[in-house]
């Protein structure tokens, strides 16, 4: 197993991954549990967790969002959202993160919906569960390596596709990061990402502590879809 | 060609993009751009490594592709010849400018690098123009977005550019996916006839970024013939060193390295290469100690590294290159070797003499192909053979179908097993790895026609001892007809590791010495010949009873004798039981290792859906209904399996314990009783109830009957499938025979697949707000042109609203509401 693997499998929440397969506040019965933790194992063996993170200047300001590079000063991201603007307000500087789990996990899904269905949708659940974890590990990375010692504070990550943010940010953000060079992203023309257990996001860095960024998540909050099911407020 | 490759050293330039940012670039800019905008910019920056003592510059056409030209003002070809045009006028003015300082130029002569070694005479220095290419920035199907052939034509227009402009060889770097590498490789050297160096980016396991690793592509790039290989980017100096002897261990070919200035460093948020020239050039100087025989730099090298690094490694020899001379084959992420310790060579994916799976090749049922290959894969094998013929279907297009199909899920290499040249193209060229080829044999005819493919795609051939004069019915004969092979293969490029003689079986019923002679032949093959050997072992007992007994002695005695690999049945207990002794009696298996840890496998007892062992009384007693309300597969099998041993008829079974038992689990699933993944145990088991009925169905010469075709897909640009795919299997599950069109499918294909097979439902799926509009589009085109097909959706984003909006005939919220509205339909006979 790859380190980040390690990392990952000690950061997986099992009762997200509970919620993922459509159990809401439910726990599955012992048969499930066991195949979920089988589920589990097999896809930590076959993940590659790769990530690559990058500071920018930010100025948020009238529904536009512009990010610059922390030396040249030049032009890096540009994003027509005002809900990454109100995102990302009052933050002076932001961090643009891609992390994926690698073709692995693709490549199980695929064998699993061949032979079992029901392994094919735990490890669905499995891998969104593993690509929030793997975030959030990189998330407290960029906390207790310069925002913490800089007193900056982490907002929720945001997402490309979130609420007004299209999915045409990705082409900046793909080579502002270089994702397909340095950790093997590529983009469709349709713009998702492969391999599929990706994230690409903007983390804004702020000095004020309010509506900040805590374990426990709240990034349902940025999103419309009220009714939604998974919905985790 | 470019003279002293492999005998000298020789030295690339380094980076490009760090320096143009310096000089302005903006991000998001694509710097190829400049070859147009700012030429005197790039060309300064070639002079300037020219200047530093390089032999082969980079043009600046890294990023240039038709997917990224693509709604800019520019094309593929201008900014190449471009970029190749402005290396060259470097070259020549550092030239001039060289011949002044010499005060040499007493001739006419052209400077140019190409001229001079034509004449081999000129002791000026020779520059070569590389036409540099990187990756698409796409992943290719079935895992990814676009064709082999897409990326494959993609990389043509680059060459053909590159080519014309007057390039002296093509550098493929900074590639981190075999099968894009390929697509590469082959583009090159079909389009053109420039010397093809390829430098990828590994990380610091070894591994590329689809999983690949060096000695996989390794094998795969010297069977297709490039000239050299090596590393690039990613990593620097330090860290190549560490990952360069797995290189040096099984290349044949001169070694290029060319590392960035370190490995990149977050600074204030800023990517940044910190080794500083001095400490690179001598980092690379122990590169070149190594085995290296090119070397250069990647990102955050500049002029200065060049500069020192030359001369640094001025009077340095290169170590002699030789020829590993291996067996060897690959899959997309390992190699495997030919050697003393015998390989598995599984042979169920076969239709010989198997009826069901030649029912699943005439219904084009790929998951049956797949399964097997699963299964012989779980079982041990090292290879699999692939062998999809029967007279009456399109066998080149089916095995291009099986190869890309079971290279996307299984991780062992394949051997492409056929007697059509078309299909044995078609499979080696789609194929991810250094393929095995079954096979040529002595005749001239056969050398004449499989030979030129084999050594284009640099197959491993299975060659079978046997000429227009039949089988040979002694090991001289035999071996004859092998010395023959191996000389003419010689003639097409093919070496002699690139052979595996197969000595042929044939029945002991037939001839009482027919064993000895194989046996003799294997032996003197391998060690007079020095030739790897292969056998489809279990012919020696055909027409004999207790086949197995004959079969398994054989094997060890061909073993004993110098097999190197055994075609098999994996899954046949009594065979691997005899190859993992011998393995363990020849010395073959360290502290009988593997053989222990074989036989502590417990023969598996049979398993639910949910992976907890049934209890095997429980099991037998239990009913087809409350195996598939529990979801255990094995019990669901043989429950069914006891009720047609009953003579109870499959529809009654089907109508009156399979469906009532899904409803009971569609309904708690509806009621949010039960959940997901237990509709999906059931359905597995369901499935599995579907199999008995199946195979006895087809043992009687009948098949299964199915209520209605539907036709699903997931909608245009949207690439999730899994939800799409649930739908499908309850609906299988309810007796519907499903046409899976795939994910990211054209509502053009859509509507041909409703039309040509008179479809009345549609099942459309979209996970994305901004796929939603490929729905709508593909709903209006199949309402206009096929006003008879009723369209259901589903997926994330919908909703009720949504759907009705889009035009949608229904949405459903789960997959069990797509079975509720396909039964409705079927029940008021409107599908």
């Amino acid at each position: 197993m790859s380190l980040g693997a390690v990392a990952v499998g000690k950061a997986v929440n099992m009762r997200e991954i509970y919620r993922y397969m459509g159990y809401q506040g439910n726990v599955p019965d012992a048969d499930v549990r066991a195949l979920t933790d089988e589920v589990l194992g097999e896809l930590l063996q076959a993940i590659e967790p790769k990530s690559i993170y990058k500071r920018f200047e930010c100025a948020a300001e009238d529904g536009i969002v512009r990010l610059y590079d922390m030396e040249g000063k030049s032009l890096s991201i540009t994003a027509s959202s005002r809900n990454l603007a109100d995102n990302l307000a009052d933050c002076r500087q932001a961090v643009v993160m891609a992390a994926t789990l690698g073709i692995g996990a693709d490549k199980l899904l695929g064998r699993y919906e061949l032979v079992n269905m029901a392994k094919a949708s735990i490890a669905q659940a499995c891998g969104a569960e593993c690509i929030e974890a793997y975030c959030n590990l990189i998330q407290e990375e960029i906390k207790s390596n310069w925002a913490d010692k800089e007193g900056l504070y982490l907002r929720p990550r945001f997402s490309a596709g979130y609420g007004d943010l299209a999915l045409e940010t990705q082409k900046d953000i793909f080579s502002a990061l270089e994702c397909t060079k340095r950790i093997g992203l590529t983009l469709t023309q349709s713009l998702l990402m492969y391999p599929t257990k990706s994230v690409t996001a903007f983390i804004g860095l702020t000095a004020d502590a309010g509506g900040c960024y805590s374990k426990s998540g709240g990034k349902c909050a940025a999103c419309g879809n009220k009714g939604c099911e998974f919905r985790n407020d | 060609m470019i003279n002293g490759l492999g005998e000298k050293l020789l030295f690339f330039d380094g980076g490009m993009g760090t320096l143009l940012q310096a000089r302005g670039l903006q991000v998001g800019e694509i710097p190829e751009t400049w070859n147009i905008l700012h030429p005197e910019k790039i060309k300064q920056i070639h002079k300037e490594y020219l200047l530093a003592g390089c032999d082969i510059v980079k043009a600046n056409t890294f990023g240039v592709n038709s997917f990224k030209c693509k709604g800019t003002d520019y094309s593929v070809d201008m900014l190449v010849s471009a970029g190749i045009r402005l290396v060259k006028e470097a070259i020549s003015e550092v030239r001039a400018e060289e011949k002044i300082t010499e005060r040499n130029a007493a001739t006419e002569e052209n400077a140019m690098a190409i001229e001079n070694a034509a004449d081999g005479t000129g002791k000026v220095r020779q520059r070569y123009t590389a036409l540099d290419i990187g990756s698409l920035g796409k992943l290719l199907k079935p895992l990814g977005e676009i064709e082999f052939s897409a990326a494959y034509e993609a990389f043509k227009e680059i060459v053909i550019s590159g080519d014309k402009a007057g390039a002296d060889l093509i550098l493929l770097e900074t590639l981190s996916d075999s099968y894009e590498i390929k697509a590469a490789v082959l583009a090159a050297k079909e389009n053109s006839s420039l010397p093809v160096i390829v430098t990828m980016i590994f990380d610091e396991n070894g591994k590329l970024l689809t999983g690949g690793d060096v000695a996989s592509v390794t094998a795969m790039l010297e069977g297709l013939g490039v000239d050299a290989i090596g590393f690039n980017c990613g990593l620097g100096p330090e860290q190549m060193k560490r990952l360069l002897p797995e290189l040096t261990a099984c290349c044949s070919l001169p070694i290029v390295i060319n590392p960035n200035a370190g490995l990149p460093a977050v600074v204030n948020g800023n990517t940044i290469y910190n080794v500083a020239p001095p400490e690179f050039a001598q980092s690379v100087k122990t590169l070149v100690e190594m085995g290296a025989s090119v070397v250069g730099g990647c990102c955050g090298t500049t002029p200065a590294h060049i500069k020192a690094l030359t001369e640094a490694c001025k009077n340095m020899t290169i170590k002699p290159i030789t020829d590993k001379n291996m067996t060897v084959v690959s899959s997309y992420n390992h190699a495997v070797y030919f050697s003393e310790k015998p390989l598995i060579i599984g042979e169920r994916i076969n239709p010989t003499g198997k009826s069901k799976f030649k029912q699943a090749l005439r219904d084009h049922d790929m998951e049956h192909i797949y399964k097997e290959g699963l299964l012989q894969e779980e079982k041990g094998a090292h290879i699999l053979d692939v062998n999809v013929g029967l007279p009456e279907i399109d066998e080149p297009k089916l095995m291009e179908e099986a190869v890309t199909g079971i290279q996307a899920i299984i991780d062992l290499p394949l051997q492409i097993d056929t007697s059509d040249t078309e299909a044995m193209e078609r499979g080696l060229r789609c194929y991810n790895g250094k393929p095995m080829l079954n096979s040529v044999n002595g005749k001239r005819e056969s050398m004449e026609s499989v030979f030129p493919i084999a050594k284009k795609y640099g197959a491993v051939v299975v060659c079978l001892c046997l000429d227009e004069g039949g089988i040979p019915e002694t090991a001289d004969g035999r071996i004859a007809i092998a010395k023959k092979i191996v000389k003419t293969a010689a003639k097409y490029g093919i070496p002699k590791k690139n052979l595996v003689m197969d000595a042929l079986v044939l029945t002991i019923s037939t001839g009482q010495d027919n064993a000895k002679v194989t046996l003799e032949t294997l032996r003197r093959l391998r060690y007079e010949l020095g030739i790897h050997t292969v056998l489809g072992v279990s012919n020696i007992s055909f027409g004999l009873p207790e086949r197995s007994r004959i079969n398994t002695a054989f094997f060890t005695m061909a073993m004993n004798n110098g097999l190197s690999a055994g075609i098999v049945n994996p899954s046949s207990e009594p065979m691997m039981a005899a190859y993992y002794s011998f393995n363990a009696l020849a010395g073959l298996d360290e502290q009988c290792m593997e053989y222990i840890a074989k036989c502590s496998q417990q023969p598996e007892k049979p398993k639910g859906a949910n992976g907890a062992l049934a209890n095997a009384d429980a099991k037998s007693a239990m009913s087809l209904e409350d195996a598939i309300v529990k979801g255990l597969t094995e019990s669901a099998y043989q429950a069914t399996t006891a009720l047609l041993e009953q003579n109870i008829d499959s529809l009654t079974i089907i109508n009156d314990k399979l469906i009532p038992a899904l409803d009971i689990v569609g309904k708690g699933f509806e009621e949010k009783r039960m959940f997901l993944p237990q509709l999906l145990m059931s359905a597995d088991a369901a499935k599995a109830s579907f199999e008995a009925i199946k195979s006895t169905l087809s043992k009687q010469g009948r098949q299964s009957e199915s209520k209605a075709k539907i036709v699903i897909a997931t909608v245009k640009g949207d690439i999730h499938d899994i939800g799409k795919n649930i739908v499908k299997t309850l609906l299988e599950n309810y007796g519907f025979d499903m046409l899976d069109l795939g994910k990211d499918v054209a509502p053009e294909t859509i509507l041909a697949a409703v039309k040509e097979n008179n479809v009345k439902l549609a099942g459309l799926s979209a996970l994305m707000t901004t796929t939603v509009v490929n729905m709508e589009e593909t709903i209006k085109l199949l309402h206009e042109k096929a006003p008879e097909c009723k369209i259901m959706v589903g997926g994330a984003v919908l909703t009720q609203e949504y759907a009705d909006m889009i035009g949608a005939d229904f949405y459903s919220k789960d997959a069990m509401g797509s079975v509720r509205y396909a039964n409705e339909l079927y029940e008021a006979g409107e599908i």
